[in-house]
């Protein structure tokens, strides 16, 4: 009871706060951009040639406003924004008007999470392992390598590094797809087939992601770990006469995971920003080139609803990982 | 033991990473996962397939087709307008944007008429004649096509232009709402294959509204849209085609479309009127940012791709396959009906001046402007009107006479600006950069254009300081006395050609002494319209029809009546200048047809006003860069043989695939 009351109770409160809080500055925020969604549609059309007279395009703008539901206070469209969103409904997309915006998200959002999950998770693990393990053992000729060679990677921008992979694995030694989400031609059916499709075709961007990422979390987790040794609960344990892979795994690398795991709540929530670059240089589908299309073209509706959706997952992650916490931290559970 | 823990789990971790690119391991020269092709063998003439030459390279790792889809009977065609952000949804008579060019606007759907701004016709599509006005231009008739149908077999008649109209008048979701509510008082068919339209007011460019270039209101299939609830929610999907090819499938992320030819492609205008089309299959794909263009031409994986000067020129270098529109330098598109170059907000000083605005233009050489913008790959343009073939056999030429006795007053003294020598200097450039050249001045004229404005700075000055414009240390000052820094508003797409513009621009503008911000903005659009922009690279005149001569599209809007403050929606041009003169020749086209011999006239008084003022720096003519990978398909319709426009994402690109030609490969 006394759980709940002092160490729950508050993280819920924090967690609707941080949700509504979040929610609104996104609405006011988007509106202050210099871009109106109705101008981006006729300056879309006329970009390319299409004839679009200009006593036409004054009926065009009025007309647009009012589906759009622009008119109003920008206090009566947050009200309205916030009845549709208790509805489960984000309106129509702006840009693409009238599709709803949900089934843009619904088309967009499983080939971002099913890439950017599994290459998080996998690089999470690989690169908290291994860096663990080189900080720990930091003066072992294998550990030294490693560090060396992800100083190396760390640095590359992640364009170049998929672009350098790409020529080399698809072009010159061709084994993987130039790009794309599925082969040409493919039909969506729950096969084998399509399955081994989708995992050729996420293989490459999978693989660029995950080597970057990799050497992230290994830089991080070396540092954490280096810095741990180096407490005095440590040296304590050492004087002891502890087992080294006792002091290692039971005092540093557990200590040391906790802000990782923190980290790794994060970035599963960068899900909904999508893995832009990556969808560029693969020609990935995905929902980071929505979102980006919604910002340059002022679609609040799309906007709003992929930032509800992170703002939400973002803290309902940080809200699980801090009821965790006490799992892997006793001076938490303690306290 | 300790190194033996930490050993096996190095290995664990090793063995985790290899699972993630484990994917090395899968199966990859497999059949491609593949639905059998619809529909029995085409009627009709077989493309002439020759027997291979060589052993074609298997595609490894690369998307192949479709089972039953050869590669040789398939044209592959980038998508210009990026991935596909509707991908189920084929219904693009909304009023907002739906990817016509997956292929819907070239394959998919016909229009009443279309114009060929390469052969400078209006070509009659699913109208059988040009349209019918009455005296008074209140009636409007359309005779349409017969023995046409839609690709499920229902003939397409006048019922399904009157089902359109009416459909799009009674929904404001749709596109077209606007203008046909303000304009169509009655529409009704007078038999199964003529419209009659009933117009609330005279109007001498009604059809206008249904001639294809790159957009237009086509008929749609009113079998199928009056039985859906929302004709503005329904996705049309499967769709059914009034063109020469239907849908084989579609990707769901967005990336491709992959188009049949239908068994009766005789039964549509493009084969009526050209012939069966040459292949089978059109897939349209979009293949990422140019580098991938040039990746997957080099695997022969995209025939028709639009691509960066940089990317054109690896392209060409890479793959001996490839060609460009013109087959050698300066290699780009000459017959974009596009005049790109730098717009003014002639509502803000100083360039509400015209002496100011000519001053800018004088200030500029083309040939370096050229060079550094376009690498020396672009036709100059010294008129609001592009310089294709057509234009300036129109007007480009039978005004060269008026441009080089033109003058502006400067120092109290009268000043040629024209330069007819132009081109001449830029042949001299680009020989000197070891391109060969032609000597005849005839043949120079059509690589680089028929002249442009000289390059003169002390005449710039002298306009400039008559406007109490000041020189110090080199810089120029407003007549305030306050450095002049000039911001010129510009887009983020380092290889658009309108950035291109700025940045040479801007190059040209710092040289001459004015302090130039480039200012790059994805908001450009809304900055624009709204009038937030002192200097800005969109068009420095509205496109022209391309395929007829009337200047009508351009000059309307500049007519005063669409000009508003800064801070209001322009539904004019966007540089918001107008001038009298100009409103007199608009008025005076909008009571004439497009086709009467004194739109000529009418079109050459408006350029001339338009120079005068010089409202906006016309520059080049757009440099489409399109490169052609000829391994599988040839006889595009390159510079040397221009039977149509040479693009991919026009709607008329229906109109070459039957002169195309299998290589046999």
């Amino acid at each position: 009871m006394l759980f709940l009351k002092k160490y729950m109770l508050p993280r819920v409160l924090q967690f609707l706060t941080v949700v509504f809080v979040g929610i609104t500055l996104v609405f006011i925020v988007i509106r202050m951009l210099p871009v109106d969604p109705v101008k981006q549609i006729i300056n879309t059309f006329a970009m390319f040639g299409a004839t679009i007279d200009p006593a036409s395009t004054e009926l065009l703008i009025q007309t647009l406003r009012e589906m759009f539901g622009l008119e109003g206070t920008i206090f009566e469209q947050y009200f309205a924004f916030w009845g549709r969103l208790f509805r489960g409904d984000f309106g129509p997309s702006l840009f693409l008007f009238p599709v709803p915006v949900i089934d843009l998200i619904v088309t967009a959002l499983p080939w971002t999470a099913g890439l950017l999950l599994l290459t998080t998770f996998i690089s999470w693990l690989f690169g908290t392992i291994m860096g663990g393990l080189a900080g720990y053992f930091h003066k072992s000729l294998w550990a030294k390598f490693l560090d060396r060679v992800v100083m190396v990677l760390r640095p590359i921008p992640f364009y170049v590094f998929a672009l350098v992979m790409l020529i080399i694995f698809a072009y010159l030694i061709p084994l993987f797809p130039l790009g794309g989400g599925i082969a040409v031609g493919t039909p969506i059916t729950f096969s084998w087939r399509f399955i081994v499709d989708v995992i050729r075709h996420a293989a490459l961007p999978a693989l660029s992601m995950g080597i970057l990422g990799s050497a992230v979390w290994f830089q991080t987790m070396r540092l954490i770990v280096q810095s741990v040794t180096s407490e005095d609960f440590v040296v304590y344990a050492k004087a002891g006469g502890l087992k080294k892979n006792t002091i290692a795994f039971k005092y540093v690398i557990r200590n040391a995971i906790l802000p990782q795991i923190t980290a790794l709540g994060l970035s599963l929530g960068q899900i909904f920003s999508g893995a832009l670059i990556t969808e560029i240089v693969f020609a990935y589908p995905g929902i980071g080139s929505l979102l980006n299309a919604a910002i340059i073209n002022g679609d609040y509706n799309v906007i709003m609803a992929i930032t509800t959706l992170s703002i939400v997952t973002i803290s309902t992650l940080i809200l699980i990982v801090d009821l965790i916490y006490p799992l892997f931290d006793p001076q938490v559970r303690f306290k | 033991m300790q190194k033996r823990m930490v050993g096996v789990l190095v290995v664990v971790a090793l063995l985790i990473g290899i699972a993630a690119g484990g994917l090395f391991f899968l199966p990859r020269d497999q059949e491609p996962i593949v639905e059998e092709p619809v529909g029995e063998e085409p009627v009709g003439e077989e493309p002439v397939v020759q027997e291979p030459e060589e052993e074609e390279p298997v595609a490894v790792g690369e998307d192949a087709l479709p089972g039953g889809v050869p590669r040789n009977e398939t044209l592959i065609a980038g998508i210009l307008s990026g991935k596909i952000m509707t991908p189920d949804d084929f219904n693009v008579w909304t009023v907002t944007w739906k990817h016509v060019d997956r292929g819907i606007q070239q394959l998919m759907l016909e229009p009443l008429w279309i114009v060929d701004y390469v052969t400078g016709e209006v070509i009659n599509a699913l109208a059988s004649e040009p349209p019918i006005y009455n005296e008074d231009f209140t009636q409007m008739t359309v005779k349409m096509r017969d023995e046409m149908f839609w690709s499920d077999g229902v003939q397409i008649t006048a019922d399904d232009l009157v089902f359109t109209i009416e459909t799009i008048m009674q929904n404001p979701a749709l596109g077209g709402h606007g203008w046909s509510n303000a304009f169509v008082e009655r529409v009704y068919a007078q038999d199964p294959l003529t419209v009659v339209f009933e117009l609330k007011e005279p109007n001498t460019r009604f059809h206008s509204h249904f001639v294809d270039r790159w957009g237009a209101t086509r008929p749609m299939p009113k079998h199928i849209f009056e039985q859906a609830e929302d004709p503005a929610l329904f996705p049309f999907n499967p769709p059914v085609s009034s063109g020469p090819f239907t849908l084989h499938s579609h990707d769901p992320g967005g990336y491709w479309v992959l188009w049949e030819r239908r068994e009766d492609w005789e039964r549509t205008p493009t084969g009526e009127l050209f012939g069966m089309p040459a292949p089978r299959y059109v897939l349209f794909r979009h293949h990422g940012p140019p580098e991938m263009r040039v990746l997957s031409q080099g695997r022969h994986m995209l025939d028709m791709a639009d691509m960066s000067m940089e990317a054109l020129r690896a392209s060409l270098m890479g793959n001996p396959y490839t060609r460009t529109f013109r087959d050698e330098f300066p290699w780009t598109v000459n017959v974009d009906p596009a005049i790109t170059g730098i717009m003014f907000n002639t509502a803000r000083p100083p360039f509400d001046q015209k002496e100011v605005r000519w001053a800018l233009t004088l200030a500029i050489d083309i040939v370096d402007f050229i060079a550094i913008g376009f690498d020396g790959a672009a036709v100059m343009g010294a008129m609001h009107l592009p310089p294709t073939p057509v234009y300036q056999e129109w007007y480009y030429e039978p005004m060269e006479d008026w441009k080089k006795e033109f003058t502006i007053q400067v120092g109290g003294e009268q000043f040629h600006p024209y330069d007819p020598e132009a081109p001449m200097r830029m042949a001299e450039h680009s020989r000197l950069r070891g391109f060969a050249v032609p000597e005849d001045p005839q043949e120079i004229r059509d690589m680089f254009g028929i002249g442009w404005w000289k390059h003169a700075p002390d005449v710039a000055t002298t306009l400039l300081e008559e406007q109490g414009f000041e020189k110090i240390r080199g810089r120029w000052h407003l007549p305030d006395g306050t450095p002049w820094v000039l911001t010129l508003l510009t887009g983020v797409n380092p290889i658009g050609i309108g950035e291109r513009n700025a940045f040479a621009a801007a190059q040209q503008w710092e040289r001459f002494g004015i302090d130039v911000n480039i200012m790059a903005s994805p908001m450009e659009g809304t900055m624009v319209d709204m009038g937030e922009f002192e200097v800005n690279e969109g068009w420095p005149a509205i496109e022209p029809w391309g395929g007829h001569h009337d200047l009508y599209r351009t000059f309307n809007t500049w007519h005063s009546q669409f000009m508003r403050p800064i801070g209001e929606t322009n539904p004019g041009h966007d540089g918001r200048w107008s001038d009298p003169r100009m409103d007199a020749i608009v008025e005076r086209l909008e009571v004439i047809g497009w086709d009467d011999p004194e739109t000529f006239e009418l079109g050459m008084e408006g350029l001339k006003v338009a120079i005068e003022e010089m409202p906006s720096i016309p520059t080049v003519a757009f440099p489409g860069m399109i490169v052609w990978d000829e391994h599988y398909w040839t006889n595009f319709p390159g510079a040397e043989n221009p039977y149509t426009q040479p693009y991919h994402h026009w709607p008329n690109f229906k109109y070459m695939l039957p002169f195309l030609e299998p290589t046999g490969r």
